[in-house]
């Protein structure tokens, strides 16, 4: 399919610790189109990040390591590449945005000057002046008001939503290819929320860039992602477009997972029942079970899930783009 | 005795600023301004707001963890705003809090048989060895925890069990009103659902009542008999919870409503993106608070700070413009 630009192919990430080696990321595959956005959904623990972390060749080493799995990049092998090449993609190609944005930005430089320093580091060829008339256009295409005043601030004299716009002015200052959100709006209140989407649903058009939006909020992703990608233990357990994954989930947990938020429902008077629930917890990486990861939560448990032909993996399931990892998929 | 269990009157909460050379009063921030509701016996009131709203300056400042500058605030038919450290702390008894961060709310240091200990030890509860551990496994029974915890400290448990064991300690001390401050914020969606159903069983075996603080609008309105919305240190609406939900009256809460993105992909309803921030608690604007947001302002809210709509009714809030 044309407009590919990045594409994760059965990666895994390992992490050496004193109980033994864990496998955060194990076996993930998914792709990343011009334009389009992919969500990454899961509960802590499950991997989402550090997939992340291992496209931006940002894995701690030691002790973490891309033990296997390729990761191309417009074509080129990102896990190959030395790092004075990755150096010059990260940031410039492909950018990243994290979830704190009161712990991301340094707090003793101006934001005009983090923003320039991506464009020094990346475009060297642009003047002093420049660079600066450069960082109070991102300011303004983020829209924060009178950027010409605010390129000269410090991050604790804006709140919550401006940082996160500053962030996303870095990220987007060079133009890349590619962003990843990490969990963006996690710290943002609802309505500042709502502003932070719509404007990357906007620059995204404008801009054309593919993005991986990682949260742990299915309705941040029903509104956003083209498709979808659900994590659990590491590994992928349903993917495929928005539409199909909320309307004909085929996982157990990804059914589980939308049964157990409330449902707004302004019409209903009457006391509600109860929440579904999924059982039990998210086991250790460190004690997985043989067989399907999710099989002492599900309801739909058979003896197949519990190792006799192995672990589950990704199969089509009914409807186009659409896979499951799982022995007894609901319809 | 009246079918409430608890009524705060005018309730204010102001902080100074302080500033200059010796540290003089330079101003103050209006953290809770004039707030007024009541909970009835085993209801459950649901406070919402984005964060510095003021929503949990409003839920200390009844147990009075907070000293609240003015107004009053009935317990059981008593105001308790005069009380002394004495009298406060029988009342305490029945008045107990859930914090948000299961983390950080445990002492790491103490197993969590001394920690459902201390509240009882405090309150002269259950004297003697064998009645008290009796109540420790009645109470960790009561949050589905297996009895062996008792031994544990809490690093041990996930963020969803620590929050267990907090409703446990809690619950010790059999209290009446429980203010849970965010007490799902913090944890996964999975985990999340499993501790709002237990708070709902809770409250419906021991008659408790509840203030539930949280900025999830929708865990909100699962939990709640009525909403109270919250916006710069102003209570701008309250109604029955369908009611809200269903015919929000003030702009800002339609705007709050409308911002929660929905788990669905059928049927995404128009969505009013909010113009700017919060403002400054330290120097709101004049007249009505939200009128720098507000699509609906008119000259008189720039002006005037408009007045609860009516003093009786379930239905209250504060605009000068309401939707119809």
């Amino acid at each position: 399919m044309a407009g590919k630009v990045l594409e994760v192919k059965d990666l895994v990430v390992e992490f050496r610790t004193d109980r033994g080696t864990v496998k955060a990321v194990n076996g993930v595959n998914f792709d990343v189109f011009k334009g389009k956005t992919v969500g990454i959904v899961g509960e802590s623990g499950s991997g989402k990040s550090v997939t992340a972390l291992a496209i931006m060749g940002l894995i701690p080493n030691p002790p973490g390591r891309i033990a296997n799995g390729k990761i191309f990049f417009n074509g080129k092998s990102l896990v190959d590449m030395p790092a004075s090449e990755m150096r010059k993609i990260r940031g410039n190609k492909i950018a990243m945005i994290f979830q704190e944005p009161m712990t991301s930005l340094n707090p003793v430089f101006t934001i005009g000057n983090q923003i320039e320093e991506v464009i020094e580091l990346h475009q060297p060829h642009l003047s002093r002046s420049q660079r600066t008339a450069k960082a109070i256009d991102m300011l303004r295409l983020v829209g924060i008001p009178s950027p010409d005043k605010r390129v000269n601030e410090y991050p604790h004299q804006l709140s919550g939503g401006m940082r996160q716009r500053v962030m996303i002015a870095i990220a987007l200052s060079c133009e890349p290819d590619v962003l990843i959100a990490d969990e963006p709006t996690t710290a943002l209140d609802v309505t500042i929320q709502a502003q932070i989407l719509e404007l990357m649903k906007k620059l995204q058009k404008e801009l054309g860039m593919g993005i991986i939006l990682i949260t742990h909020d299915l309705g941040v992703v029903a509104e956003t992602c083209d498709t979808v990608a659900v994590m659990y233990c590491g590994q992928i357990v349903e993917s495929a477009d928005v539409d199909t994954l909320f309307n004909h989930p085929a996982h157990p947990y990804t059914k589980g997972l939308m049964d157990s938020i409330p449902s707004f429902d302004s019409t209903s008077g009457h006391k509600k029942e109860r929440l579904q629930t999924i059982e039990g917890m998210v086991p250790s990486l460190f004690d997985l079970p043989n067989g399907c990861n999710f099989q002492d939560r599900c309801s739909k448990v058979t003896d197949a899930c519990r190792g006799i032909n192995g672990d589950p993996v990704l199969k089509p399931s009914k409807g186009e783009g659409h896979y499951v990892a799982c022995y007894n998929p609901l319809n | 005795m009246s079918e409430y269990l608890i009524e705060v009157k005018d309730l204010c909460k102001t902080f100074p600023i302080k500033g200059g050379l010796f540290g003089r009063e330079v101003g103050a921030v209006k953290a809770v301004n004039n707030v007024s509701f009541k909970i009835k016996k085993g209801e459950t009131l649901g406070l919402v707001g984005e964060s510095g709203c003021g929503k949990t300056t409003l839920g200390r400042s009844i147990l009075r963890l907070i000293e609240p500058s003015s107004g009053e605030i009935i317990f059981n038919g008593q105001n308790i705003v005069n009380y002394s450290p004495a009298e406060m702390r029988a009342v305490r008894r029945k008045m107990q809090i859930i914090f948000q961060d299961p983390y950080a709310s445990l002492n790491p240091r103490m197993t969590v048989g001394d920690i459902l200990a201390e509240p009882m030890e405090i309150h002269g509860l259950h004297i003697g060895k064998d009645q008290r551990k009796a109540r420790m496994l009645e109470l960790l029974n009561q949050v589905q925890l297996p009895a062996d915890a008792l031994n544990k400290y809490p690093h041990e448990f996930s963020g969803g069990q620590r929050q267990r064991i907090c409703i446990a300690r809690a619950l010790a001390v059999e209290p009446e009103f429980i203010v849970c401050d965010e007490p799902v914020s913090a944890l996964d969606v999975s985990v999340q659902a499993q501790v709002v159903n237990l708070l709902m069983d809770l409250q419906r075996d021991l008659g408790l009542t509840f203030l539930f603080i949280a900025h999830d609008l929708k865990v909100v309105e699962y939990i709640s008999n009525k909403v109270a919305v919250m916006y710069l240190g102003n209570m701008v609406e309250i109604a029955e919870s369908s009611e809200l939900y269903g015919h929000a009256k003030h702009p800002y809460t339609k705007a709050l409503f409308s911002a929660i993105p929905h788990a669905s992909t059928k049927g995404r309803a128009g969505r009013i993106i909010l113009e700017g921030d919060i403002p400054s608690p330290m120097n709101p604007p004049a007249g009505c608070h939200f009128n720098p947001r507000c699509w609906n302002a008119t000259e008189e809210c720039r002006v005037n700070f408009p007045p609860i709509s009516s003093q009786s009714g379930t239905h209250q809030y504060r605009c000068y413009n309401p939707i119809k």
